[in-house]
């Protein structure tokens, strides 16, 4: 392919070259485009040939289905006669013809519907993930939001605050432990996760609970606190006292 | 506890940098092993030594490229996960998109976008495999209906106090 492009404008190179003075505003534009394919077009350009690019294309196409253009009308014409015949004389076989194609495309549509529905799937799942109210992962950014602006807090971990989930597969710990569970007929969701601040050594598990709320249907947070050791904890928030 | 005090972080890029080159050179002499046969001229030497030069070839290249991908992703999720200070899934996805937005660099400003946008779908796609095998694990630990009390570290209104709390093969 590119032997034979360059070989086209070798060819061009030997044309007069008022053509190619015709052609500088045009060309202009065109060394635009290139740039815009360093690989492809960046042999040619190096060769100093800025040729307008439809008609490289053209020569091109021209060179190229000289040899194997014969053969394949010749192809197509034996299939075409060979399809005629058949309808001519019976019908039968085309039919079955029909039916096989028909079955190749519907295997293909199963195909693309399967990894179509796959792929949704997923992308369902991952902005369900990140974006609705409920999910595990909104709640632990509220509620690690909350734990930041704690005097307590800070003042025991130190000002940086991160936090971060379970530690899974190979050092990914994005995953917060969550359970959901349903009491007197409202949603609770329960949520695990560590923080750390600057100071070495200090690790704190942060306990947290949304409940639905009956009325307006969001998330309220029922409590957060920090368990810093087993024996000690800071409590963040807790609303349990404003309803039953 | 223990296994919380480590910090994953600039051992991680290390880590997937490997991980990716092996992974690379595996895929990719499988790919190319595959690709060389069909390609040499007939006979079966012709053939297996075809094969065996296009994957001497071609897989370090492949792992190598592979390999420049995960260790561009993983520190660019290490420093996300330095600046925002927080785990999410949202540091692989920003970083997937922003390392193919980087190695597209050179290709101009709309193969960058493009290069982004299929970082950031890939990676959106993976942690949505991540987040449902996780869920799918989970759920088969899970027998008993939980009847949760609320933790006994917080102070108790409602009379009787929790036995202690809950079990954590509970959360998923």
């Amino acid at each position: 392919m590119l032997c034979a492009s360059l070989r086209v404008v070798q060819r061009m190179e030997k044309l007069p070259r008022c053509l190619g003075k015709q052609l500088l505003p045009h060309s202009v534009l065109t060394r635009a485009y290139l740039k815009t394919q360093p690989l492809r077009w960046g042999l040619l350009e190096q060769k100093r040939t800025v040729h307008p690019r439809t008609a490289l294309g053209f020569t091109q196409k021209t060179f190229w289905t000289q040899g194997p253009n014969p053969q394949k009308a010749n192809e197509d014409g034996s299939k075409q006669v060979s399809i005629h015949g058949n309808q001519r004389e019976e019908t039968g076989v085309s039919t079955s013809q029909k039916v096989k194609e028909a079955g190749r495309d519907f295997t293909y549509l199963i195909v693309v519907l399967f990894g179509v529905s796959i792929t949704g799937g997923l992308l369902y799942t991952i902005f369900k993930e990140l974006f609705s109210a409920s999910s595990p992962n909104i709640i632990y950014g509220k509620a690690l939001g909350k734990c930041r602006t704690h005097p307590e807090v800070i003042s025991v971990f130190g000002e940086p605050v991160k936090g971060y989930g379970e530690m899974s597969r190979r050092g990914r710990r994005q995953h917060v432990s969550f359970i959901e569970y349903a009491k007197n007929g409202l949603k609770r969701i329960r949520v695990k996760f560590y923080i750390e601040g600057s100071e070495p050594g200090k690790q704190g598990t942060v306990h947290a609970e949304v409940e639905e709320d009956p009325q307006s249907g969001q998330f309220e947070f029922r409590y957060v606190f920090v368990e810093v050791a087993p024996t000690r904890s800071i409590i963040v928030e807790d609303n349990r006292s404003q309803r039953s | 506890m223990e296994e919380y005090a480590r910090e994953p972080c600039p051992w991680r890029i290390v880590d997937d940098c490997g991980g990716a080159f092996t992974m690379g050179v595996i895929g990719g002499g499988v790919f190319q092993a595959i690709k060389g046969f069909r390609n040499a001229p007939v006979g079966i030497r012709h053939r297996f030594r075809g094969s065996i030069n296009a994957v001497r070839i071609r897989a370090p290249q492949i792992g190598g490229s592979f390999a420049v991908w995960g260790g561009l992703f993983s520190t660019i999720d290490c420093g996300l996960v330095r600046l925002r200070g927080k785990e999410d899934p949202w540091n692989s996805i920003s970083s997937g998109a922003l390392t193919g937005a980087v190695l597209a660099a050179r290709s101009g400003p709309l193969a960058m976008v493009g290069s982004a946008m299929m970082g950031g779908i890939l990676l959106a796609l993976i942690e949505g495999v991540g987040i449902l095998l996780t869920r799918y694990t989970a759920q088969q630990f899970r027998n008993a209906p939980p009847f949760l009390e609320d933790p006994s570290q917080l102070t108790t209104k409602e009379g009787a106090p929790a036995p202690g709390y809950p079990n954590y093969q509970q959360y998923h």
